[in-house]
């Protein structure tokens, strides 16, 4: 796992952030893990294949979650129901689509899965046995945790 | 929902604009609501049939002004509205043939307003660039 393919990631994130929900995301402390484990209530995970392939794991607080559709929608809403998982898996989406663009600039050309949405911090998202870099992503509605774990051919 | 900045500088378009996020603000009112789905559901249904005729209205219209200012990614941008056009067909056949369950509408009032603003905030801020680089809309 390259270190490299973490900044389209946190620049994504910037781009999507800024335009949606008028948020600086600041990159917070990478660190390394074995497996991908979500670490919030909200989960989003997205399958990546092509000139790099593997798993990205998008792991929102409750909090930070509802207060990202509040300002969104307008509306207020207190679970995290299909809407809810819905919007979150859409903004992940978006992410890894621009990562993988940016990416691509460097003749990496790779292809995403539709985003699953799961709620609850139980299990792993193991799709594959190599090891994750989690980009924490802070901001000032909560800290949204990226778990990357892309490998070459 | 909508916000002065995603104004791109044509008149037409930032009332088409305004439009849009007030019936999808509306929808997810609806949807995201209190009271039976069923009392909630002729909303629903009418939202998605204004929906199905009002963007295609709307893409035509900024087409249309995409090709007279000689915008040059009017192709691209044409292509985005396609696929999104065919999303809300493709939502509207499925709904037709399975009924209107209330999660299913949820998730694509969801998809919806996150294209909506992603789209308005971010592809059709170059068309005002571009609008404003040109010497502003006549």
């Amino acid at each position: 796992m390259r270190v490299e393919y973490i900044n389209p990631f946190y620049q994504a994130t910037l781009d999507v952030f800024r335009v949606m929900l008028s948020l600086e995301p600041k990159r917070g402390t990478l660190k390394a893990v074995e497996e991908l484990v979500p670490v919030s209530e909200a989960n989003v995970g997205i399958g990546v294949t092509g000139d790099l392939r593997g798993s990205l794991l998008y792991s929102f607080p409750k909090a930070m979650a509802l207060e990202m559709v509040h300002i969104m929608s307008g509306m207020r809403m207190t679970k995290l129901d299909a809407f809810v998982t819905s919007a979150l898996s859409e903004v992940a989406n978006i992410i890894s689509g621009n990562a993988l663009t940016y990416l691509s600039k460097n003749a990496l050309v790779c292809d995403i899965s539709p985003p699953q949405a799961f709620i609850g911090s139980e299990g792993t998202l193991s799709m594959s046995t190599e090891k994750a870099i989690v980009l924490p992503l802070i901001t000032d509605i909560g800290t949204l945790e990226v778990s990357i774990s892309l490998h070459g051919k | 929902m909508w916000k002065e900045h995603y104004r791109v500088g044509s008149d037409l378009i930032d009332t088409q604009h305004q439009e849009l996020f007030k019936r999808v603000s509306s929808f997810i009112r609806v949807v995201q609501g209190d009271g039976p789905w069923v009392e909630r559901l002729a909303q629903v249904q009418e939202t998605l049939v204004f929906m199905q005729h009002y963007v295609v209205i709307h893409f035509a219209d900024e087409e249309k002004l995409q090709a007279e200012i000689g915008y040059p990614e009017l192709e691209r941008h044409r292509k985005i509205h396609d696929d999104f056009k065919a999303e809300i067909q493709a939502f509207a056949q499925t709904v037709e043939r399975e009924g209107f369950d209330e999660e299913k509408v949820q998730e694509f009032s969801a998809k919806v307003m996150t294209w909506l603003i992603m789209h308005v905030g971010r592809e059709d801020q170059k068309i005002g660039e571009f609008l404003r680089s040109q010497g502003g809309h006549k």
